[in-house]
């Protein structure tokens, strides 16, 4: 049997710059900070980012100039702040950002994953989204069209089907059968439109464990091209059960990307300054720091 | 979907703050047994509110998939894990937006809005700062999409005439697009029902789909109300006051649904 376990730098090495990489996580919650962070080492570029709602792994490698064209539903840091960098590049124009809804997003990600060419919504209409969308490059994958049987008016998406997709999950077994506690928002659509499909766990389980409760199996392994195992890899973003955001480090991550010379500060200190996500938790504040935002069990966080 | 921003501090002539007003006023926009889609933020108080008084079985669902939430400490955004306590359900997008707002069951949307304009479009993507330069925001996320297909839409936010203009800076919610109707603009959802202010609360005409003034808060004189709009409003010939909130919302609010006063301070 192959073994499906990999290093976050195994993984990362198979993706060629100018891929489309589909991310999971959402503002401040299960973000994929350790493969980002390589990705930024690794250098790979020229890349096509979507994700529903974008947060701080989008807006790392935006600010790293590694995206040159963004698919997303809008997004920020919640209460810490904007995507200042994302919204910086919007602003300079240095990238090509095509501006969804959350629904539009997943819904684009569900055509894909259902193997299906296209998708019919009716958000949208009337809205300065789709025009833009329509006025732009983006206008090949928008079209406005009846339905056959009704003559009811659709916008019409092309689906999305990303080189890559990454979720971070709670547990995976080795064979990459992932359960997700909490709310899901688009990752079963996400990771399942993904040509390949990486899975970033806190916690590898028996096989037997994922038997006791396959119900809660989200993502089956026969899906799953790799499973990395990198405990509290999410950090300084909250996974719900197992720890809370680092708020301190959030706020320190918000101000340093205000500006471009301090952002670059912070990748040099958080990204390029560390070996691997192990290196980055010591920078975080070590064992005391990840016992402190350890989730209590009743509350998730 | 945007968090509404907390108006903090505008006097009412009484001990009774302009939030909780907009907040009791929120409240009594949801009937029970009704659906409604909430933003974190003075959206999700008045939809406890209104659960813990006149509408126990009101369903409020949050687009990441979080139905009937209970949260015990306050969060800091829709994905943090404060929001998932004692949910009756977590799911994903594909549910809440998809299956039941897409479906057409959902009866009120609960926003809030960086501005919003005549016709109740509403902007949360971009402003232009001092300057003149185009500053990006949050975007849309679920805004859109809650706009677009909910039966109505409620909004609730700070009443300033530069968050009311003629017409908004980017179209990013559709209301009555150029005082048309919904069904003229391919929207399935009804558009905009009601803005609460922390000077009053507002309506659309049914003909001409503009904004057209409902109530007033105690205190607040209409030349400060119109003064502080950005377009010109329907004025009825005799205005209402908003009801104020009575003793036993009052208490929920101040010891129960907000104690910190996180967002009624």
């Amino acid at each position: 049997m192959v073994d499906k376990l990999k290093s976050v730098p195994e993984v990362v090495r198979t993706i060629p710059s100018g891929s489309h990489i589909a991310l999971g996580g959402f503002a401040i919650a299960r973000n994929v900070i350790a493969v980002v962070h390589e990705m930024i080492r690794q250098q790979k570029r020229d890349l096509t980012l979507s994700q529903g709602v974008v947060g701080l792994e989008t807006d790392l490698l935006v600010g790293a100039g590694l995206v040159t064209h963004l698919i997303m539903g809008g997004g920020s840091l919640d209460r810490f702040g904007p995507a200042h960098c994302v919204n910086r590049a919007r602003e300079t124009k240095s990238l090509r950002c095509d501006d969804y809804t959350s629904l539009s997003v997943c819904f684009r990600y569900l055509a894909g994953a259902l193997g299906l060419s296209f998708i019919p919504i009716k958000s949208l209409f009337a809205s300065e989204i789709l025009e833009r969308l329509e006025a732009g490059p983006a206008a090949s994958d928008v079209k406005r069209s009846k339905c056959p049987f009704t003559g009811e008016e659709y916008v019409l998406m092309r689906a999305l089907t990303p080189d890559v997709s990454f979720v971070h999950v709670q547990i995976a077994d080795r064979d990459g059968n992932c359960q997700i506690d909490g709310a899901r928002w688009g990752n079963e659509e996400q990771a399942k439109a993904g040509r390949r499909l990486i899975v970033v766990a806190e916690e590898i389980v028996p096989t037997e464990f994922i038997q006791r409760s396959p119900e809660r199996t989200i993502i089956p392994g026969h899906r799953v091209e790799a499973v990395i195992h990198q405990p509290f890899g999410a950090l300084p973003t909250t996974v719900y059960g197992c720890y809370d955001y680092d708020a301190d480090h959030l706020r320190l991550y918000v101000e340093h990307a205000k500006q471009p010379e301090r952002f670059k500060e912070y990748l040099d200190k958080f990204v390029f300054g560390c070996r691997d996500h192990w290196e980055y938790l010591q920078k975080l504040g070590g064992l005391p720091r990840i016992a402190e935002l350890r989730a209590e069990r009743i509350l998730g966080y | 979907m945007q968090v509404a921003e907390g108006t903090k501090g505008r006097n009412t002539g009484s001990d009774i703050r302009a939030t909780e007003i907009m907040v009791t006023a929120g409240a009594r926009e949801l009937h029970d047994g009704e659906v409604v889609v909430v933003g974190l933020g003075l959206p999700e108080l008045a939809s406890v509110l209104a659960k813990r008084t006149h509408a126990p079985s009101l369903a409020t669902l949050l687009e990441t998939g979080v139905m009937n939430p209970r949260p015990k400490d306050p969060p800091v955004g829709l994905p943090d894990s404060r929001v998932f306590y004692r949910a009756t359900c977590l799911s994903g997008f594909l549910d809440v937006m998809g299956m039941n707002l897409h479906r057409g069951v959902v009866d009120v949307g609960f926003l809030g809005a960086l501005e919003l304009d005549r016709y109740g479009n509403i902007n949360t993507t971009l402003y232009k700062d001092g300057s003149g330069r185009i500053r990006y925001v949050n975007g849309s996320a679920g805004g859109n999409d809650v706009a677009s297909l909910a039966k109505r839409v409620v909004v609730i936010m700070r009443h300033e005439k530069r968050k009311l203009p003629l017409a908004v800076t980017h179209l990013t919610s559709p209301g009555f697009v150029g005082g048309r109707s919904r069904q003229e603009l391919n929207l399935r959802g009804g558009g905009p029902s009601r803005l609460i202010t922390d000077m009053g609360v507002l309506g659309f005409d049914a003909k001409t789909h503009s904004m057209s003034l409902i109530s007033l808060h105690p205190g607040v004189r209409l030349e400060a109300l119109v003064e502080n709009t950005g377009f010109p409003l329907h004025i009825p010939n005799d205005i209402p006051t908003t009801p104020l909130p009575n003793a036993e919302e009052l208490r929920l609010l101040r010891e129960e649904i907000d104690p910190k006063g996180l967002h009624l301070r």
